[in-house]
């Protein structure tokens, strides 16, 4: 128990994510931050320096001229990953990419490639697209209902690591003496056939030396829950205070449970901000002077995006807040959507109140002096809250204040790593190896719990079978 | 200006088609081709040498009798990814699909890739010649040609109109004013067309070099006219000087026909080199690497790959090369090409392998100067503009640029220096307009 260790992400943002408005003016930050490859690669050696488990790239397709600045102009994670890979050694390098608008064949394949050029150390933040606008740039009039996309998306996962099994460890026996370069019985044809897709493979590459990516999810959702509990390996949520982040904790636990997996094996992390100061006060009055910046018209079109991008500009201020036709927020972020609408019900807020609500959201729990810092994560941790963090990373300086201030404290404290164990995302994460399916089968015919083992059956024959 | 030769290493790790023996030679890695650091070393030599560009093929479909290359390969720009900031000049050309990939996301990335290389990234457009792969991605049938080539150039369309989305001057990052971004110079793309619907706007300003440079290889009818309309760099055909001279003729006659400047438009002849101290020599080692790799039963099985992956395995050998041409009508045209071959001239399926079995060597085996002398002939004989060169092994790379690479230069054929640190620049392409800067400017000047 006590070589529990609190896991360590770095989310990195470029100018300026969500309610980050102002960040763009540091002089730290570079006008094209968040399109510069040197500047990924700068904090992630920042990050693994101060031996994070890995870092986070976020991720969506679908702009306005009123998105965050980050969004604006931004690299492809996977493509901007790679790049990181080589070079950095150990931290982990996880990217977002969405079921919705992505083909299996695709997303496996690249996400098994950066697990090979990064010697182990990739990992897929499963999403499935929340502007409903995303749609119109993938030839759709529509986005996918939540029930489609939740189907989509697990279908997906399962396909992917259906072919990341695609070879055994020992198909490549390269074996000079007898003149064979790989032995073909332990190429497997997945021969997927289901409700949303159908996937032949084999994949045309191997597993890496960490067996298959590690699978990340957010989604807080009754559908994003659910998905989660099924496929995630380590859910990026989000909790304002330790009552909230428990009881999330224990929820997903039960579910992953009652789909009979293993709780310990379903890491939960947390986004957070930190604010460090020297003394508690300096460092209150520096987040005021950060969200206190964002204009109130900002945060008023940034009100519109769980609800599709809805213009709330239309709306009188200090009347009730509006009542928006049931099918608005309906495809977008339900679950914010409805939050917000839930508690300008209960609370009789004007929309102006909601609006002065939502700025008041983006205050944090960790915000103070270093040590003030240090306990509340601990408390976070060790009251069973959490099971890593994930800290957004923008001004370099401000990242410095926490790897060199707050975290030596929670080294000395044993509650973070002091290096590396491992050189491979799973490793460092402690999440298992997922045994190769088709040496399972060959091991135990009397069957695996498999989903995609079963569809196999129901295959297309191909003209060409291994001899 | 005097027209020079351009070059670029077309990089392979265990060995692609018909190289079954390479894997066994102790310079290659066992698992070279998933291996990074093996793909990093090849470009670093190249950009060394002063080549224009660095290129990845590509292919979704295997079963077990692929060239052991195909098998187990990395993705070409998670790949080319890593490579760029390892380089500084070279160029990085991926092989993508317009079949099996959406214009958002491959128009996204191939942006990513110019972002990172700073100006350096490349498409070659393949529309996917194995008729399997449709089985990866859904769908029971590989698209027909017509559909596909149509699909490739509306494809083609899209990307550069998302790679415009936002103006040079879009983000001002005025800290006087607070204003980051001028939403003036964003544009949605608003695309409606017969393949595809993109709004856009892509969210991925441009690079220093524009846009991407296209590259495609078209062979069909519908091939060359494709690339005609839209390639920037051609991948030509194999086959003797005549015939590339032939290609070369017909592509910028019909590129001059659709308005374009045929010297925007750069042909590559795929070359091995063989280079040895002598000529004897490198005719001998040209052909010890033949026998090597003459393998008739793994040439038996991959000739299937012309035909939707059939199994020839089970097949009588001295019966009459079979009528085939109805699984080829959804893959590349090679297949119908072989059918219609093995009937005028009555042969039989053993008879189609052996006539790949027999060893004829190419033109680009001899000394460093005699290598030399055949690239030039054929660059100054209009068979090409430069060449897209593989190797089997790093060594054999280190040959040509030790050896044969100075005396290109001596001759004043190839660059001593780098002229730019973009792809573009180095091929002598133009930078895109973009379009919207274009009609801002025109409407000023016509109000």
């Amino acid at each position: 128990m006590s070589s529990r260790k609190l896991k360590l992400g770095a989310v990195l943002i470029g100018v300026g994510g969500p309610g980050q408005h102002n960040t763009w003016l540091s002089p730290e930050i570079p006008g094209n931050a968040s399109a510069d490859i040197h500047w990924y690669i700068a904090r992630a050696q920042q990050a693994e320096a101060a031996k994070f488990d890995l870092v986070f790239i976020v991720d969506s397709q679908f702009i306005t001229a009123d998105s965050p600045n980050h969004y604006l102009s931004r690299l492809e994670p996977l493509t901007l990953l790679s790049a990181v890979a080589v070079h950095t050694h150990n931290i982990g390098l996880v990217g977002t990419i969405t079921t919705s608008y992505n083909e299996p064949f695709n997303v496996a394949r690249r996400l098994s490639s950066l697990d090979h050029i990064s010697g182990g150390r990739a990992g897929w933040n499963v999403v499935t697209s929340g502007d409903s606008g995303t749609a119109g740039n993938y030839s759709r009039d529509e986005h996918y209902d939540y029930a489609t996309r939740y189907g989509r998306g697990l279908e997906h996962v399962r396909v992917a690591q259906g072919l990341w099994d695609s070879y055994e460890s020992d198909a490549f026996p390269r074996d000079k003496q007898r003149g064979v370069f790989f032995d073909r019985t332990k190429q497997h044809t997945l021969a997927h056939r289901g409700e949303f897709f159908s996937v032949v493979g084999p994949l045309n590459l191997e597993r890496s030396p960490q067996g298959q990516p590690v699978i990340f999810q957010a989604g807080d959702s009754e559908e994003g829950r659910d998905l989660g509990a099924s496929i995630a390996e380590a859910v990026f949520t989000h909790a304002q205070t330790l009552e909230q982040a428990q009881a999330f904790r224990t929820e997903m636990r039960e579910r992953a449970a009652a789909k009979g997996r293993d709780p310990e094996n379903v890491l939960i992390f947390p986004g957070i901000h930190v604010v460090i100061a020297d003394t508690d006060e300096e460092a209150r009055g520096q987040e005021a002077a950060i969200v206190g910046a964002k204009s109130f018209d900002r945060a008023l079109a940034e009100l519109g995006r769980p609800f599709g991008w809805h213009d709330f500009t239309q709306y009188d201020l200090d009347a009730p807040f509006p009542e928006l036709p049931d099918d608005v927020g309906n495809n977008s972020f339900r679950a914010q959507a409805n939050g917000i609408k839930q508690l300008a019900k209960d609370k009789h807020l004007t929309l102006r109140q909601v609006v002065e609500h939502s700025l008041k959201s983006f205050w944090s729990p960790f915000v103070g002096s270093p040590l003030t810092v240090a306990n509340e994560i601990q408390r976070w941790f060790e009251g069973g809250g959490i099971d890593g963090i994930n800290i957004s990373v923008t001004v370099p300086s401000e990242f410095a204040l926490f790897t060199e201030r707050v975290l030596p404290i929670l080294r000395e404290r044993g509650v973070v790593r002091t290096d590396y164990e491992a050189t491979t995302l799973r490793g460092n994460l402690g999440l298992p190896i997922p045994g190769n399916r088709y040496t399972t089968a060959a091991k135990e015919p009397a069957g695996s719990a498999d989903p995609v083992a079963d569809d196999s059956e129901a295959a297309l024959a191909l003209s060409c079978r291994p001899l | 200006m005097p027209r020079k030769l351009h070059l670029a290493l077309s990089a392979y790790g265990v060995g692609g088609p018909g190289q079954h023996g390479l894997w066994k030679d102790s310079r290659v890695p066992k698992n070279a081709s998933i291996d990074i650091r093996y793909y990093i070393k090849q470009a670093t030599i190249a950009e060394r040498a002063r080549f224009d560009a660095f290129f990845i093929v590509d292919s979704q479909f295997i079963n077990a009798t692929y060239p052991s290359h195909y098998l187990n390969r990395l993705e070409p720009l998670t790949l080319l990814s890593a490579v760029a900031t390892h380089t500084t000049n070279i160029g990085l050309i991926a092989t993508a699909s317009s079949t099996y990939n959406s214009p958002f996301n491959l128009a996204r990335r191939l942006a990513s890739l110019d972002h990172i290389s700073d100006g350096r990234a490349g498409w070659n457009v393949v529309t996917s010649f194995d008729s399997q792969v449709s089985k990866n991605f859904g769908l029971d049938e590989h698209l027909d040609y017509a559909t596909r080539y149509g699909r490739a150039r509306e494809f083609v369309e899209v990307a550069r109109g998302l790679w415009d989305s936002y103006e040079d001057d879009a983000f001002p990052a005025d800290e006087e004013s607070g204003v980051f971004l001028d939403p003036a110079k964003l544009h949605a793309l608003n695309h409606v067309g017969e393949h595809f619907k993109v709004a856009g706007p892509l969210n991925l300003s441009r690079s220093k070099q524009g846009q991407p440079v296209i590259f495609q290889a078209g062979v069909s009818e519908d091939g060359r006219n494709l690339a005609a309309q839209v390639a920037e760099g051609i991948y030509a055909p194999g086959g003797s000087l005549e015939e590339a001279q032939a290609y070369h003729a017909d592509i910028k006659r019909r590129a001059a026909l659709l308005g374009r400047e045929p010297d925007h438009i750069l042909i590559f002849v795929g070359a091995i080199p063989v280079v040895a101290s002598t000529d004897a020599r490198a005719q001998e080692l040209s052909r010890e690497i033949f026998e090597a790799d003459n393998d008739f039963d793994r040439k038996l099985a991959f000739l299937g790959r012309a035909f939707g992956a059939y199994d020839f395995t089970n097949q009588d050998l001295d019966a009459p090369f079979p009528d085939l041409t109805h699984l080829t009508e959804r893959g590349g045209r090679a297949g119908a090409d072989l059918v219609r071959r093995a009937k005028e001239q009555g042969l039989t399926l053993r008879q189609v392998v052996e006539s790949y079995s027999e060893y004829k060597p190419g033109p680009f085996v001899g000394s460093p100067e005699t290598v030399a002398d055949a690239l030039q002939h054929w660059f100054e004989t209009k068979a090409t503009d430069g060449y897209n060169l593989r190797f089997r092994t790093i060594d054999d790379l280190e040959n040509f640029v030790v050896g044969v690479v100075p005396v290109l230069q001596r001759r004043g054929l190839f660059r001593n220096e780098y002229e730019s640190d973009t792809l573009r620049g180095n091929l002598g392409l133009p930078i895109p307009v973009n379009r919207y800067t274009a009609q801002r400017e025109f409407a000023g000047v016509s109000a």
